[in-house]
């Protein structure tokens, strides 16, 4: 299977920056403290969660396959966009890979900015792209038995081409 | 160009996930192609090897190296190249 590598394959540490992938529960209050800085004004947190529900399928759990030194490549890449953009003091993303059962985190987003407009538009981006960019795939088990992986609407940008939305 | 990759063959290492893997059987394989070759053509000869790429081609990009790239990059000895069909991490 595809799982990480090594540990360095999976994480990003600069002293702004934190990107990890992990194969246990996010931790949330680790991400929050990370974003704490004097230099910041907002801390705004986007935590994307198992959905048990979509219409009338019942999701059992979902199971994230990943290539990882590249989503990883891929994330900081953005990260550093969203920095180049957004005057962020630190920018955190945590992504889970393998099962995650209904309601808990398999994505976290965190940026802490100086005032909250920025913290909010850059989160945003930052979840938008990450759907769209890293190489991070979702199988939904349902209720019913089967087993399907999640396909993204298009395909993702090439460099040159980004559309940043 | 490297007067090496003129001639003979080049080999890539070729990586598959998600549903892609599935369907083709396999999440690694090495490819030996004719110099030059660029990503167009590895996946022309990935799909005769294995049919069940022909229905995700229009979808799929590369990533050469850990980086997504076009079709018509040219490929070296010993790229890594990734197969991306369309992600769905978050």
């Amino acid at each position: 299977m595809t799982r990480p590598r090594t540990t360095d394959d999976a994480r990003v540490e600069t002293g702004r920056l934190s990107i990890r992938l992990v194969h246990e529960p996010i931790d949330v209050a680790e991400a929050a403290a990370f974003l704490a800085d004097p230099r910041a004004g907002g801390l705004d947190l986007f935590i994307g969660t198992t959905r048990r529900w979509t219409g009338d399928a019942e999701t059992l759990e979902l199971s994230y396959e990943c290539y990882a030194p590249m989503a990883v490549k891929e994330m900081r890449r953005l990260a550093e966009e969203a920095m180049a953009r957004w005057p962020l003091v630190r920018a955190c993303i945590r992504h889970r890979l393998g099962t995650v059962p209904p309601a808990e985190a398999s994505v976290l987003i965190g940026v802490a900015a100086p005032h909250r407009a920025e913290a909010f538009e850059a989160c945003r981006f930052l979840i938008d792209r990450l759907k769209r960019q890293a190489p991070i795939w979702k199988r939904e088990a349902y209720a019913d038995g089967r087993l399907e992986w999640v396909q993204g609407e298009r395909p993702p940008d090439l460099p040159g081409l980004d559309t940043g939305s | 160009m490297n007067d090496e990759t003129t001639n003979g063959a080049l080999r890539v290492r070729v990586l598959v996930f998600s549903i892609l893997r599935e369907k083709m059987g396999c999440d690694a394989l090495t490819v030996a192609l004719d110099a030059p070759a660029t990503g167009a053509d590895l996946l022309d000869r990935l799909e005769r090897d294995h049919p069940a790429l022909r229905a995700f081609r229009p979808v799929v990009r590369l990533a050469v190296n850990q980086t997504y790239a076009p079709e018509t990059t040219a490929l070296a000895e010993g790229d890594e190249v990734a197969l991306i069909t369309p992600v769905s991490g978050g």
